[in-house]
């Protein structure tokens, strides 16, 4: 009987501790802090959505130009950076981190998007504040996308009815083994987000995106899909509003200001002890310190082009060329700067490409010529070296694309252009000695995306 | 007369009591085979239980309080087989037995094992326990107790870490089936589980923490290893990967006992690096430079800061300049006391183990004490306490630099000082004096001249660990009992890191800078159990046991808490412009440390609820049933609590009429287990979703982020394990062993997956693979020869079959193993080698040529083409003791071996690869040359195209190499001195021996070691990548003679 009691007490004990479950719950500790609390208040969700901004500028303040270029013509070889080097030779392979960690960008920012876009009504935003944030969302999920697409697939034209494979276009925050859409599905959901964009985004907002944001994006990705007209049309949208100028200064990249000509830009932002420099990549590879020599440097052949006119400011003023023969190379000072605003959408881009649009489409030759000699007269400061108003479309388009060059140089342009007018021009394009279309065009993705369904990229680089 | 009879009466008794008093007495002495003393063996009466006693020092036992008869008595001692003695004590007075002699057991049958939360006698347990003693564990002189382990016990892996000092080894029981989750096995010192974070510092120098080796391997009484369901399951959701149960030394002799015991010792690399020297680098160099068609002299690229005309000037060996011969010392002295009512054990150590690479070496002092106290027949208290203090002066290695650097970028063109003074020039000719005659050549950066990095930098990690418990017995009537149990488990590292001249460093600091990292784990645990033994009838005996526990663990970090130069606070964890480590300071109160904080994320909890309940009938049949519940702010809300039963069962066939009077089997036992454990090896909150906030985002506002997404589903991970095994003993146990099968199949495999990058969500945390362990082990000892000659042989082997079953429908590089190129392939191996295939050195151009996926020869290396080639897991490990006794001299070699399994030498992609600003190894002269050339490295090129790839150091599997070895893992040869001699000293025992460790290797491996646990990055690398050296310093060979001896 003693026992009985004493194991009956015992027994009761341990049932009574089975009471304590509640020791196993305890918040997070730190400054981390789970979704429910994150994203308590309507203020949460701005931050939230200022959260995608900041991926934004993160791949957008010199990351995406940067590999852009190197796969392009006018860098040379980015000699000791081997991920650089892969993107220079044309065989980028899926261990790639510097690619790897581009790539992996934009889909933090479209999560995000997604997110909020999936939230939005459960917060008591006025149906002007919903707008305008689903707008954001959009306009950003489309964005981020459009800088994959660039890089990660064969562009517009590449098959004739784009049937060819684009990039996971996703418009849901959910998790899954996903495969890659058509580049023509692709485009579809980037033009639907653009237009859901231009529609719902204010005209003014600060240092956030904007109707003209969303049209100046949509204008630059029917340009490169050979919507010439519709192209033009919107950038004349965009330039007929006048609140953008080409002023006179040939440098937009300023440092704690927006040029008077941007569109929509990244922003730096310093003030006494903070420092929130979003201009990191081009600093830091372009600048040369200590007659150093930079890792991304341009090209004689590209100097060359530019180096006989001296007249020509921008050559004068962001190129040197250093070095002797055959060790030649190109200093580019345009950045030379601790930090500055990255213009995104500007008007020297949006004038050359409605230039170039019109010409291609038979529109309005005259206005092409005057926004061709608008990007000269500020380069020569006078309209000595300007366009004849009697100058063909073909006579445009080159000039366009000779004053495109040089002014968009660092700014990631160079490549897609030259595969628009491989894949829609039909143009004979060697990017160097590699056909516009080969394998390696296409930075190969990540390792992390392949599975069953999610075909990669042709490996073996353009050999 | 009633006052008559009653004086009458106590006469008479006083008489009989006299009578029976002198009646009741009986001497003799107990002697172990050599004829030395057993003091502290057990005298039992077998047909009178209460009634018995202990040897004296000298073996000598007086036995009273037995009713007089013929009686037996049972002799039994820890280590030796007991034995009976009939005695005639019938006739009264004194009863005088011969000296009698007990022999070793190697089956040990009758000891009993410690199954956590309890003892079982190993006859009756149905578990797999493989026990090792106090003599196993410090038989070779180790900082690490686990090393000691390697060889010794079957099913057990131990790869012994690198040469540094007190670098961690990697133990894995039965296989591993963990892949993102800590592989390791849960370790349970004095009932307490442990701290066992190996990652405190991260891999910081080539090296991770090692939280053993605070642990004094003297001090430990002895290791039970549980490896099947029936005793982990007890354990619940950590027992899955088995469990190592510490018991340390407690006063167990009656009177007062000494011990003392030193060592000295030296220590050098198992193989020294061969690099080349500078002719031999520069020849290759410019084979290499016209190979590309260069012409004119070469060149260096601008990584190799000097001339080709200065770079003849030197030749440094960089490797000779970071090794040397290390010196190890150690001593330890103990106390130990026991009698009725209390018994104490007082252990105080000192251990100086230096390694061999320069300036590193592990230094700890410990004590120890644990003790016993008998409050009454119902209560008796315990007391563990044990601080130690580990200071690890600490070098860089592998990767990071010291011999790491002299085997790969400290090339031996580079002179350790300038040999003349150096001066700049200004554009007016002016010059400068940039370095003087003698200073240090930093031209390639500090990293690349091993010499300056070690002189130039101070880096020690000293820590504290405390573990301490009290423990509470109270019986309250026969055969119930209670046990609470209370422990503190501290574990604090301050990691102090001087360098002069920290811009050297690439520090933008002012002059010398001297860095503190504080870390403090706390760790707070506590049971209560309650067991009850029903001794239902003579054959049928059920014990109960019913626990609770509890435990918690938290880390917390400090620093200086201070004003930047905007006034704003701020934490920092360094002090500029000063001449000496922070500990050296004379004004270092000027700076606070206390600043202690939590760490975040780094605190969980457990609450468990567990039971076992063991039947024996006949005292040959066992039946064991156990169940636990765990519950842990480790897992997801949805998962809060994990349930773990196991069920096993014993059969002692010997015992049955059919095999009782075999000549041959004199012991065989069935049993067999069937369970479900757990392991819980998962970060804290790696179920939470994680959001942070920060203050500096976009447009100078604050953003919320995502870091980590919710899974609340995330849970342990669960092994279904079968076990059958057969305990064996023949002819009268001279042969004793065990075999085991065991087939382990686990789920819900904890995964830190890379999702797609699409999904916009970076890693997190998914319970989705599945995993197959199966094997075989087999242990055999056999005393060969007894009597004045003995010969005693120990083998054992296992042989494991591993296999990754599911990965969830991830792709192969959904989870990897680090950098070290060991992927997740379902059907082969954790840890599988997924590689390029080499083919051969093209015999007319000299190019490589590999294998395409379709096994096509090509000339480009691609990744696309890696398919599963190699395996770091070997396919059978085990060891082989011998043991030779002759009077006083003993002679012992252990041999451990791994067969099958690969090793991946990572450096050699560099090594032996493009020709560039690291070192080749002399193997590279086994280059193409010119056609015709059978060569097994390719034409000498600084263009890494040549070898057909964009990346500069291409993964293949050129670099993988089988990884069987055999290695003499100890040689001791002993001698103990006569028992006259050691009197005359006024000692009771004095033994010298003279041991060498990892004398001999047998390998086929053309690397420096086979056997190499290099640094990893986290758990995942831990258990994905054994067995890959990038640099890693080779083990240690010992030379060490000892001395111990009691008093």
């Amino acid at each position: 009987m003693k026992t009985i009691k004493h194991i009956a007490f015992f027994a009761a004990f341990v049932l009574f501790l089975s009471a304590c479950e509640k020791v196993l719950e305890f918040p997070p500790e730190g400054m981390n802090i789970e979704e429910e609390e994150a994203l308590a208040t309507k203020d949460d969700v701005l931050k939230f959505l200022n959260g995608i901004y900041d991926v934004t500028a993160n791949f957008l303040g010199g990351r995406y130009q940067g590999i852009a270029d190197v796969l392009g013509d006018d860098l040379m070889k980015p000699e000791g950076n081997n991920d650089l080097i892969e993107v220079y030779d044309h065989n980028t392979t899926f261990f790639n981190t510097s690619t790897n960690g581009y790539y992996s960008n934009p889909y933090f920012g479209i999560f995000r998007a997604n997110r909020i876009i999936e939230i939005i009504d459960d917060y008591d935003f006025s149906e002007s504040e919903k707008q305008r944030i689903d707008g954001e969302c959009k306009f950003l999920r489309a964005l981020s996308h459009q800088k994959i697409m660039e890089l990660y697939a064969q562009p517009p034209g590449f098959t004739s009815d784009n049937s060819h494979l684009g990039i996971v276009y996703k418009t849901q925050s959910v998790s899954g083994i996903l495969s890659r859409g058509t580049l023509a599905e692709n485009l579809s959901l980037l033009l639907s987000d653009i237009n859901d964009a231009i529609s719902q985004l204010p005209e003014e907002n600060g240092a956030y995106a904007t109707k003209d944001a969303a049209r100046a994006l949509k204008a630059k990705v029917l340009f490169q899909m050979g919507s010439y007209q519709e192209s033009a049309d919107l950038v004349s949208t965009i330039v007929n509003s006048g609140k953008y100028s080409l002023g006179t200064d040939i440098d937009r990249f300023l440092q704690g200001a927006n040029s008077p000509e941007a569109v929509w830009s990244i922003v730096s932002f310093v003030d006494g002890s903070i420092i929130d420099v979003r201009s990191g990549f081009f600093n830091g590879n372009y600048k040369q310190f200590n007659n150093g020599i930079p890792l991304l440097r341009a090209t004689p052949d590209f100097y060359n082009i530019y180096s006989a006119d001296t007249a020509d400011k921008r050559i004068i003023q962001f190129f040197e060329l250093q070095g002797l023969t055959p060790d030649e190379f190109v200093v580019c000072k345009k950045f030379d700067k601790d930090y500055f605003n990255v213009p995104v959408f500007h008007l020297t881009d949006l004038k050359l490409l409605r230039a170039e649009a019109l010409a291609e489409s038979g529109g309005d030759l005259s206005l092409a010529v005057q926004d061709v000699n608008d990007i000269k007269e500020r380069a020569y400061g006078h309209s000595a070296n300007n366009l004849q108003a009697t100058a063909t479309a073909s006579e445009i388009i080159a000039a366009a694309q000779y004053e495109r060059r040089i002014e968009m140089f660092g700014e990631g342009d160079r490549i897609q252009q030259l595969k628009r007018r491989g894949a829609i021009e039909n143009e004979n394009i060697f990017i160097r000695t590699n056909p516009w279309n080969c394998n390696g065009m296409v930075i190969q993705f990540p390792i992390s995306e392949k599975s069953a369904i999610f075909e990669m990229n042709p490996s073996g680089g353009c050999n | 007369m009633n006052k008559y009879y009653k004086s009458l009466l106590i006469a008479v008794l006083s008489v009989f009591s006299f009578q029976s008093i002198q009646a009741q007495t009986i001497t003799g002495r107990i002697l172990d085979e050599l004829g030395e003393p057993l003091p502290g063996a057990n005298i039992l009466v077998k047909e009178q239980p209460k009634i018995g006693t202990v040897t004296n020092f000298d073996g000598y036992y007086t036995l009273t309080g037995f009713s007089p008869g013929k009686i037996t008595l049972i002799v039994s001692f820890i280590g030796y087989a007991d034995k009976q003695i009939e005695v005639d004590a019938s006739s009264g007075g004194e009863v005088k037995v011969p000296p009698t002699k007990l022999e070793e057991s190697s089956n040990n049958l009758d000891e009993v094992v410690v199954v956590g939360y309890g003892v079982q006698r190993k006859r009756e347990s149905t578990g797999t326990v493989v026990s090792l003693d106090s003599k196993d564990i410090n038989d070779i002189p180790t900082p690490s107790f686990e090393n000691a382990i390697q060889g010794k016990a079957p099913g057990v892996q131990i790869i012994t870490g690198s040469g540094l000092a007190a670098s961690p080894s990697i133990v894995r029981i039965r296989g591993i089936s963990s892949i993102s989750a800590a592989g390791d096995p849960l370790y349970v010192v004095d009932g307490i589980p442990i701290s066992q974070d190996f990652f405190t510092n991260g891999n910081s120098g080539g090296m991770n923490t090692n939280p053993l080796a605070s642990i004094n391997p003297n001090d430990i009484e002895s290791i039970d290893i549980l490896k099947d369901a029936s005793a982990t399951a007890i354990y619940g959701s950590r027992g899955a990967n088995g469990v190592i149960i510490i018991t340390t030394k407690r006063g167990r002799q009656k009177g007062l006992k000494f011990g003392f015991t030193s060592t000295l010792g030296v220590s050098q690399p198992t193989k020294v690096p061969e690099m080349l020297n500078s002719s031999e680098y520069l020849q290759l160099f410019e084979e290499a430079w016209i190979n590309d068609e260069n012409t004119g002299t070469p060149s260096f690229p601008s990584s190799i800061p000097m001339s080709w005309e200065e770079a003849k000037k030197y030749d440094t060996d960089w490797v000779d300049q970071t090794i040397g011969t290390g010196f190890k010392q150690f001593y330890d002295f103990n106390v130990q006391k026991g009698s009725k009512d209390y018994n104490y054990y007082v252990g105080l150590s000192y251990d100086i183990n230096e390694s061999y690479l320069l300036g590193n070496s592990y230094e700890r002092l410990s004590g120890r004490f644990n003790g016993d106290y008998r409050v009454n027949d119902k209560l008796k208290i315990g007391v563990s306490t044990s601080l130690s203090r580990g200071d690890n002066n600490r070098v860089d290695a592998a990767w990071s630099g010291g011999l790491g650097a002299a085997m790969s970028t400290a090339l031996p063109i580079y002179p350790i000082y300038y040999d003349e003074d150096e001066y700049s020039f200004d554009g007016n000719g002016d010059s400068t004096l940039t370095a003087s005659k003698g200073d240090y050549w930093l031209k390639a950066g500090i990293g690349n001249n091993p010499v300056a990095n070690r002189e130039l930098k101070s880096w020690r990690v000293r820590e504290y660990r405390s573990i301490n418990s009290v423990n509470v017995n109270y019986t309250p009537i026969e055969n119930l009992s209670f046990i609470a149990n209370g422990s503190y488990d501290y574990m604090g590292q301050i990691e102090d890191v001087h360098l002069t001249g920290s811009e050297l460093h690439g520090f933008e600091g002012i002059g010398g800078v001297a860095f503190r990292s504080p870390r403090q784990i706390h760790n707070y645990s506590g049971f209560v159990t309650g067991s009850y033994n029903w001794k239902i009838n003579e054959d049928n005996n059920i014990t109960f046991l019913l626990g609770t526990e509890y435990q918690q663990s938290q880390n917390y970090v400090s620093g200086i808490t201070t004003l930047n130069e905007d006034s704003l606070l701020t934490t920092i964890n360094y002090v500029l412009d000063v001449d000496d480590p922070y500990y050296n300071l004379e004004n270092k109160e000027n700076y606070d440390f206390d600043s202690t904080w939590l760490e975040p994320n780094k605190r969980f909890n457990f609450l468990s609820y567990f039971t076992r309940v063991n039947y024996s009938y006949k005292n040959k049949y066992f039946v064991q049933g156990v169940f636990r519940t765990d519950g842990s702010s480790k897992f997801g809300p949805n998962k809060r609590f994990g349930y773990f039963p196991s069920i096993s069962g014993g059969w002692i066939m010997s015992e049955e009429k059919f095999l009782k009077y075999n000549a041959v089997v004199n012991y065989l036992k069935l049993k067999a287990s069937y369970g479900y454990v757990g392991s819980a090896g998962l970060p804290p909150n790696a179920w939470r979703s994680i959001y942070a906030v920060s203050n500096t985002g976009y447009n100078n506002s604050q953003i919320v982020y995502p870091t980590l997404l919710e899974n609340p589903n995330l849970q342990w991970e669960s092994s279904t394990v079968f076990d059958l095994g057969v305990e064996y003993g023949l002819l009268e146990d001279r042969i004793v062993g065990e075999i085991s099968y065991y087939h382990k199949r686990s789920k819900d495999v904890f995964l830190s997956i890379t999702p797609p990058s699409y999904n916009g969500t970076g890693q997190f945390w998914d319970n989705v693979g599945e995993i197959l362990n199966e094997g075989v082990e087999f242990s055999i000892t056999s005393r060969n020869l007894v009597g004045e000659f003995q010969w005693t042989t120990n083998f054992n082997i296992a042989y494991n079959y591993n296999e990754l079953v599911s990965i969830g429908g991830y792709s192969e590089d959904a989870v990897s193993g680090g950098t070290n190129d060991t992927r997740t392939v379902v059907g082969k191996p954790v840890g599988t080698n997924f590689l390029v295939r080499f083919s051969h050195v093209d015999e007319e151009t000299g190019a490589p040529v590999y294998l395409d996926i379709n096994g096509e020869e090509t000339l480009t290396w691609d990744p696309k083409d890696r398919v599963a080639v190699g395996k770091v897991l070997p396919d059978a490990i085990g060891g082989i003791t011998n043991t030779f006794r002759y009077r006083g001299l003993d002679l012992s070699f252990l041999f451990v071996y791994s067969i099958g399994g690969n090793i991946y030498d990572s450096s050699s992609k560099r090594q032996l690869g493009v020709v560039d600003e690291w070192n080749k190894t002399p193997l590279i002269f086994d280059r193409w040359q010119e056609p015709g050339d059978e060569a097994t490295y390719a034409k000498l090129t600084l263009d890494r195209t040549n070898l057909g790839s964009t990346t500069p150091w291409i993964n293949t599997d050129l670099w993988l190499h089988d990884a069987s070895y055999a290695r003499l893992r100890n040689l001791t040869i002993g001698y103990t001195l006569p028992r006259k001699a050691v009197q005359r000293m006024k000692l009771t025992t004095c033994r010298i021996s003279l041991t060498g460790s990892n004398l001999l290797t047998f390998t086929n491996y053309p690397g420096i070691d086979p056997e190499i646990a290099r640094d990893f990055e986290n758990a995942t690398d831990r258990n994905m990548s054994p067995n890959i050296s990038y640099l890693t310093p080779p083990q240690e060979k010992t030379y060490t003679l000892s001395i111990n001896l009691t008093f």
